[in-house]
């Protein structure tokens, strides 16, 4: 059956004694009974009261999931990530272009601005990443995926490298750089998704493989999170 | 009463949710197909329309995606001639390919009442995706042979390296009796087979030039006299000069 129609259902049945009491409510309203209308607004609002923090709730758990936490990971603890480390849960999506045996990781770019320095994380978020068995051993999915925090990373160093350039290392500036930063990594990812086609295309997942590998070395320089701003001298 | 009434509306709304459901479904979004997705859809070509139902056409622009996603070479070059990936993967999702290619076969095989071939340009593409595929069917399981044997150079190993290529040519030679049926094909229909021989046969001689040609051009022959086609004669004519070289070659 239709997932949405699933969905249907179950809002239907739900709100059925709505339904119920709407229909008694226009046939007692032409006899001038305002009862059963106070009583709709009740039911509804009891209806409401349980939906509203229940949809919250599930969107919250389907973004982080809570239940099962891992805080966020750094770059320097790459080489320990496995599937393990999938901890997300997914409702909604069941597979990916009809491939049920799917993963997708969620990394991001930390950045903290103190008055002397500033620094750059690439994240890996466990609690937010989505593999469909914890316990699949499929080293071209995990290697995939895994590849996207390596991007981040190659981003996070290119951001350094280029705050590091700046002649005039104010905030403004900064910011600038790490706005441009998170879209150009956007779209290398997407990119990178595109061309692999999620690892299917096995020669492209190995050019990346090496391309990124070796940008990542061009730029090891950059390795550290923090840059000093104002050198002392 | 009024239970019933609400129950029997209920029904009429999931009744109608479901009628509105696509009735087929085809992974168009999706940039390759693998095998999974033929499966789907050979399934579906095959057996879920109507008789008199119309399938996927080039000509219908909304639903030519379909038949161009089900004859995308693309979909199968994709895995079979990626150098990363193993010998023994790729034989055995080429192999799996065939298989599905042979099934493919019968989706666009409808004649009319005058004998002309209803989806004319969808079973050629089909036809054409079919050479492409055997061309590296073949040679990956050939490759294999090769690649796991004691003595590549023996004679047990060559002679079962050419049976396959044999077999190969005889595959091909299938589609050139293709023109018997040439009448039931219209001008273009003519012209887009003309071209299906001239790449693939192109293709299969210049990847095995010093293999036996001899009945393949002999059946080119045949059907050089018999077609009144000029793109096919002119194609045919081209093959036969083709092999023709590579015995010069050769001699």
């Amino acid at each position: 059956m239709n997932e949405n129609l699933i969905a249907a259902l179950i809002l239907l049945i739900y709100f059925s004694p709505i339904f119920y009491q709407l229909i008694i409510v226009i046939r007692e309203s032409k006899k001038g009974n305002k009862l059963p209308l106070k009583k709709l607004y009740q039911f509804l609002k009891i209806s409401m009261l349980i939906l509203i923090p229940s949809v919250v709730f599930f969107f919250i758990i389907s973004h982080t999931n809570y239940f099962n936490y891992q805080k966020p990971m750094k770059f320097s603890e790459y080489d320990k990530i496995t599937f393990d480390n999938f901890r997300g849960l997914n409702f909604f999506k069941k597979s990916l272009y009809g491939n049920t045996r799917f993963a997708y990781i969620v990394t991001s770019i930390d950045t903290n601005i103190d008055k002397d320095s500033v620094s750059i994380d690439a994240l890996f978020h466990p609690s937010r990443s989505f593999v469909y068995n914890k316990k699949t051993y499929s080293k071209d999915l995990l290697s995939h995926e895994k590849y996207h925090f390596k991007i981040t990373e190659l981003f996070v160093r290119k951001a350094k490298e280029r705050i590091s350039k700046l002649k005039t290392k104010n905030k403004s500036n900064i910011d600038y750089i790490l706005n441009s930063i998170e879209k150009e990594e956007s779209k290398y990812q997407q990119e990178y998704d595109y061309n692999t086609f999620h690892s299917y295309v096995h020669s492209e997942q190995k050019r990346y493989e090496r391309e990124i590998d070796s940008l990542l070395t061009l730029l090891n320089h950059f390795k550290k999170s923090k840059i000093t701003l104002h050198e002392k001298k | 009463m009024k239970k019933n009434k609400v129950i029997l509306i209920l029904l009429i709304a999931i009744g109608f949710a479901n009628c509105a459901e696509e009735k087929h479904k085809f992974p168009i979004e999706k940039r390759f197909w693998d095998l999974n997705d033929y499966d789907k859809a050979i399934l579906d070509l095959r057996f879920g329309y109507l008789n008199d139902e119309k399938k996927p056409t080039f000509d219908d622009p909304e639903q030519r995606i379909i038949v161009e996603k089900l004859t995308d070479e693309q979909n199968f070059k994709v895995v079979l001639d990626d150098t990363e990936l193993g010998l023994k993967h790729k034989n055995k999702v080429a192999t799996e390919f065939f298989s599905h290619w042979k099934d493919m076969s019968s989706i666009y095989q409808e004649r009319d009442r005058k004998d002309m071939y209803v989806y004319g340009k969808e079973m050629l593409a089909v036809w054409q995706f079919g050479l492409g595929l055997q061309l590296r069917y073949f040679k990956l399981g050939n490759d294999e042979t090769i690649e796991g044997s004691d003595d590549p150079n023996s004679k047990e190993i060559r002679n079962l390296v050419n049976s396959n290529v044999n077999t190969l040519s005889t595959n091909y030679t299938y589609y050139l009796s293709l023109v018997n049926e040439e009448k039931s094909l219209t001008k273009k229909e003519q012209d887009i087979y003309a071209n299906g021989i001239s790449k693939y046969f192109t293709d299969l001689v210049e990847l095995y030039p010093n293999a036996k040609y001899d009945s393949l051009k002999e059946k080119a022959s045949l059907m050089l006299n018999k077609t009144e086609s000029n793109s096919i004669k002119s194609a045919l004519t081209k093959l036969i000069a083709l092999i023709d070289s590579k015995k010069v070659k050769k001699e």
